[in-house]
């Protein structure tokens, strides 16, 4: 009950802070460049506004999830907030715990909304795809991830690190395919290296099919409820740690 | 201090005109730049990796870039880096996005005139995409259309016809290749085939066409044959055709598609057809 609580009230929170004011501009993003296209394109309309959609649903969300991550818990210490919760029988880590699930509840909205615009605009056109929900639903699954990766950091850091820090991991995880290439080019130890940091780092790849959605190929389903377990498996593996970090640091 | 609000506005008028200016002449500057903005534009390897997850997007901001960018007929120089811009940038950004092979082999062919180029990209296009019939159709189209090179023409299509979602024309294009390439007994076999598979009227009517003048081309080229070799081992002209086949130059006289025996001219050598042409053909009129 006691991490619900702060769920909640970290999603009011960031309601408070307008950040679905981002829905308009994804909504006025999208409508305005599916006829700005018809102006410029030779063929490919439906293929560059499904495009545009599935990205904006990601980089809204990715900025929603890092810029609203990095701040939740500095935030509750830079007003000392944090002093009146630590001081009651809360457990730090459904501190942290709640604090991610009200993101999480932020995030889902977010992208709830903007998928409904998203198909709305869609069905319009006639080009409503039912495996364009799976590329959404892994979207929200890398969110899930990145959330995981911001609040860690913000557990141990300042704002503007953490930012720093889960924007080059969310870079990381998007090139890391490029270690693969590189082992290949390098022999012994810097091969093992590569391969080490490759199956340790995050693979948000894993997590993206919208170039497999837009082209129209099937999506399988054990693709994506395989993804879907490595996502929230890493998640998980990142909250313990941000949980762990945040058990450690002092307050006084 | 009293000419303070006056300065300025004089000041913030020169300003807003400098700007103005400056804009414009750099706008004019940026249309003399040419091929020089391509110049820089990474290879499509590199651009995967700074686009973070949306090779997709850039791709498509780069496919939309380059038709306003190609569609402008003051860059004399615009096509220097064309084949860049394509194959090397947008095909291995997103190598399943299908149109921007299309438009970039019809720039390359129609506008720059290079129907090399076009057919590398529909190349590389049809081996990323192998289940996409229409590249190797367009390739097969240029070679017919703007080559003639209806050998390698005929390649293209029927690797065309072998993809499903094919459309059946692609088979009567096919045929019709061997057919401008000389090989008048092969083109027969593929309409022949087109024709005894036909699905529609309209299909049996027109392999019919080909099918009915082929024959006839084919038996006339071999009766003429056989007549100027009768007359090389005998030292004069059949008196009729059935003396080719006494003769053991051919093993029938055939008649022609719609029944009616070849005439042949004991006097010159001649045989021809009492049958109208189906089909209106150069030479065959």
């Amino acid at each position: 009950m006691k991490v619900l609580a702060i769920a909640l009230n970290t999603f009011r929170e960031a309601i408070r802070d307008r950040i679905l004011y981002l829905l308009l501009v994804f909504a006025v993003l999208l409508i305005g460049s599916s006829r700005a296209l018809s102006l410029l394109t030779v063929g490919s309309e439906e293929k560059i506004v499904k495009d545009i959609g599935l990205a904006a649903i990601s980089l809204f969300g990715v900025a929603t999830a890092i810029f609203v991550g990095v701040g939740l818990v500095f935030k509750e210490i830079e007003k000392r907030t944090i002093y009146t919760l630590v001081s009651k029988p809360i457990v730090r880590s459904h501190f942290i715990l709640g604090k991610y699930l009200g993101l999480v509840l932020v995030l889902a909205v977010n992208v709830s909304i903007m998928t409904a615009c998203f198909y709305g605009l869609l069905l319009v056109k006639g080009w409503a795809d039912a495996a364009i929900a799976s590329a959404v639903f892994l979207t929200l699954v890398e969110l899930l991830l990145v959330t995981a990766i911001a609040i860690f950091f913000s557990s141990f850091s300042t704002p503007i690190l953490s930012s720093l820090f889960t924007v080059t991991a969310y870079v990381i995880g998007h090139v890391s395919w490029g270690l693969l290439m590189l082992a290949e080019r390098v022999n012994g130890l810097g091969r093992g290296i590569c391969h080490a940091l490759y199956w340790c780092l995050p693979n948000l790849e894993r997590l993206n099919v919208r170039g497999m959605v837009v082209h129209g190929a099937d999506v399988p389903l054990d693709q994506v409820l395989t993804a879907t377990v490595y996502g929230v498996s890493y998640t998980i593996i990142v909250l313990g740690l941000a949980m762990m970090m945040f058990r450690r640091r002092d307050f006084l | 201090m009293k000419g303070g609000p006056i300065g300025a506005g004089f000041l913030l008028g020169a300003c807003v005109a400098a700007a103005g200016v400056s804009s414009s002449r750099l706008e004019s500057m940026s249309h003399r730049e040419g091929s020089a903005s391509v110049l820089y534009l990474p290879s499509g390897q590199y651009l995967k990796v700074v686009s973070l997850g949306f090779p997709e997007l850039l791709a498509d901001v780069i496919y939309l870039w380059s038709i306003q960018y190609y569609g402008d007929y003051d860059k004399a120089d615009r096509y220097v880096f064309l084949e860049h811009v394509y194959s090397s940038v947008i095909a291995e950004l997103d190598p399943h996005y299908i149109d921007p092979y299309l438009v970039g082999a019809m720039i390359m062919g129609m506008e720059a005139g290079d129907h090399e180029m076009a057919l590398r990209l529909l190349d590389k296009g049809a081996r990323a995409n192998p289940e996409e019939w229409i590249l190797p159709f367009e390739a097969g189209f240029i070679c017919f259309d703007s080559l003639g090179d209806y050998e390698r023409a005929a390649g293209y299509f029927e690797r065309a016809m072998a993809i499903p979602g094919a459309p059946p024309a692609t088979r009567r294009i096919h045929a019709e290749m061997f057919n401008k390439m000389g090989d008048k007994r092969r083109s027969l076999a593929h309409w022949s085939q087109i024709h005894d598979t036909a699905d529609s009227d309209y299909v049996r009517d027109i392999s019919w066409s080909h099918v009915h003048d082929l024959m006839i081309e084919v038996d006339l080229e071999t009766l003429t044959t056989a007549v100027a070799s009768y007359r090389s081992l005998h030292g004069r002209l059949p008196a009729a055709l059935a003396d080719l086949r006494r003769a053991g130059l051919t093993d029938r006289i055939p008649d022609d598609p719609d029944g009616r025996p070849y005439q042949y001219d004991a006097a010159t050598g001649a045989v021809k057809s009492a049958s109208p042409w189906r089909l209106f053909r150069k030479g065959n009129r």
